[in-house]
């Protein structure tokens, strides 16, 4: 068992640290992360499964808050001021399946955009652990 | 205090005296109630008693306010000095809707 | 012929499924997360089993599918087909029925030509802890436990080779995580065994009737949402006398059509089978489910 674990601590430190900050490049940008928010919340408000978990949200303020809040995870010059996942989803009672969901619409985001798969991965890596707090059901 | 609160709402509106608050409650990204009676001058308290943050602000050509925000289980009163029929409304929940009828 | 009968019954079920069971089947879990069906049965890569919980259901529902495995080698042909369910992203249950055919080499030994050995394998797997996809910021893996019980139908030349006996159940410790940011999945698995060539010959022998934990781990790059490459390792025990028994590994291409539908292909060495050495050969497999 401790074998196991130490086998993969050590894979986890092998990521360069340095390559944290190249991935806002990686991803356009500011412009590329705008034009990769609006295309992401486009296709959670046309997706059947997620659309009436919007129904009752200002979206506008939605795509302004979460341009900011990729940009920040992508590690570029943006600092997130709203609020945490925890709170902010909360009262939605969301499930595994409503988040994965949001992956895929995101994902297909991402390839529209022309974001190579490697990359994408990258930036999911960073959303990932959000499920914590997000998924409360 | 809470308990007094479903007694409250059902007591006129017209019954209180100026300045007296009233409370409206924040609950499944609505009013409770929809809407109310107040004369010029008095306060309206809104308890936050809903799963999400919320703030409340009133644009209106002779009244305006824009209040911060409110975690659930905080209270915000706001003082209605204008006469007339305002919309309260909540920027993060835009289907939010409270209306107003200030003597 | 039970086996087809059963796996046909259940896409018939999952077909004609009433509109509440759309939630109970929910196909949430991101494609290729439930990974494929190793040779046993068990929801994995093609040799190893992984911690992941067959299936797209997500910890709020069912997943469920059928499986068909072929393994060409030079001198025989292995053929696995299975059902599996992956319940709740927590509880694993599969069954398959493996035919081993023995060809030339059957008639080499006095068999028969074309003597098939059968296996009937009862496998369960609990997750314990952690979540391979989500946990992308911490160093746990996705953990699991499991067991593959294995009846062979051919006690009697199992006894004739030095196999010890022709039912056997293996126990085995999975860890795997995707270490997405890599686009790279890994899988480290323990196994206690008894089994002969993975039970195609028995369990236990005349060398050797203990127990013993071997190794099996995979590797694999996602290329794309539908298509990774990778590669496997399963060491065995050397039980038997007559035979020199030493590690299977492939080179595997998974492609995903979709969550209903997904084709493995891999070059595979089984290494020595049934006396015969240098087993290597294609190995082709197609799941269908939700």
């Amino acid at each position: 068992m401790k074998a196991l674990a130490a086998t993969f601590f050590l894979l986890a430190l092998a990521t360069p640290l340095w390559a944290q900050d190249a991935l806002f490049d990686d991803m356009g940008g500011q412009p590329g992360i705008n034009k990769l928010v609006d295309a992401s919340v486009d296709n959670y408000l046309a997706d059947p499964r997620i659309k009436d978990v919007f129904s009752e949200s200002n979206i506008d303020r939605i795509r302004a808050e979460l341009k900011d809040q990729f940009c920040a995870v992508a590690g570029g010059p943006c600092r997130y001021t709203g609020h945490s996942m925890e709170a902010t989803h909360k009262g939605l009672h969301l499930t595994n399946a409503n988040f994965n969901a949001l992956v895929e619409d995101l994902q297909t985001a991402m390839d529209s955009c022309n974001i190579p798969f490697a990359t994408q991965n990258r930036f999911l890596a960073r959303l990932a652990p959000m499920q914590h707090q997000v998924v409360t059901r | 205090m809470k308990k007094l609160l479903p007694l409250f709402l059902l007591v006129p509106a017209a019954a209180f005296a100026a300045d007296e608050a009233h409370t409206v409650v924040q609950k499944g990204r609505a009013f409770r109630p929809a809407e109310v009676n107040i004369n010029r001058g008095e306060s309206l308290t809104f308890t936050n008693d809903d799963e999400f943050i919320h703030q409340i602000y009133v644009q209106a050509p002779g009244f305006a306010f824009d209040s911060d925000e409110r975690n659930p289980g905080q209270d915000i009163t706001e003082t209605f000095t204008a006469p007339g029929t305002f919309e309260v409304r909540c920027h993060i929940h835009p289907k939010m809707k409270l209306v107003v009828h200030v003597k | 012929m039970r086996t087809y009968t059963g796996a046909l019954t259940l896409l018939l079920g999952l077909a004609v499924q009433p509109a509440f069971a759309d939630e109970l089947f929910d196909s949430g879990k991101l494609l290729a997360t439930g990974g494929v069906s190793q040779v046993e049965g068990a929801g994995g890569g093609g040799l190893a089993n992984w911690a992941l919980i067959t299936g797209y259901g997500t910890r709020d529902g069912i997943g469920a599918n059928v499986h068909y495995t072929a393994v060409p080698l030079p001198d025989y042909t292995l053929q696995t087909t299975g059902v599996a369910v992956g319940l709740f992203d927590r509880l694993e249950l599969s069954y398959a029925w493996q035919a081993f055919d023995t060809q030339d080499v059957g008639a080499a030994l006095g068999l028969g030509r074309g003597f098939t050995f059968h296996q009937n394998i009862f496998g369960a797997k609990l997750k314990l802890i952690g979540d391979a996809v989500y946990d992308q910021d911490s160093w746990l893996p996705q953990i699991a436990v499991g067991l593959q019980h294995k009846e062979n139908d051919r006690a009697a030349v199992i006894a004739a080779v030095g196999g010890k006996n022709s039912v056997g159940t293996d126990f085995y410790l999975t860890a795997t995580k995707l270490f997405l940011a890599e686009s790279l999945l890994v899988d480290v698995t323990l196994r206690e065994t008894k089994a002969n060539q993975f039970g195609i010959l028995g369990f236990g022998g005349d060398k050797h009737n203990e127990y013993s934990t071997q190794f099996e781990g995979s590797g694999a790059y996602l290329f794309s949402r539908r298509f990774a490459l990778g590669a496997e390792l399963r060491t065995k025990p050397s039980n038997l006398g007559i035979v020199h028994e030493g590690a299977a590994w492939d080179l595997f291409a998974a492609y995903f059509f979709s969550k209903n539908l997904s084709i493995t292909a891999a070059y595979a060495d089984l290494g020595n089978i049934a006396i015969e050495n240098d087993q290597h050969g294609a190995y082709l497999s197609l799941q269908a489910g939700l």
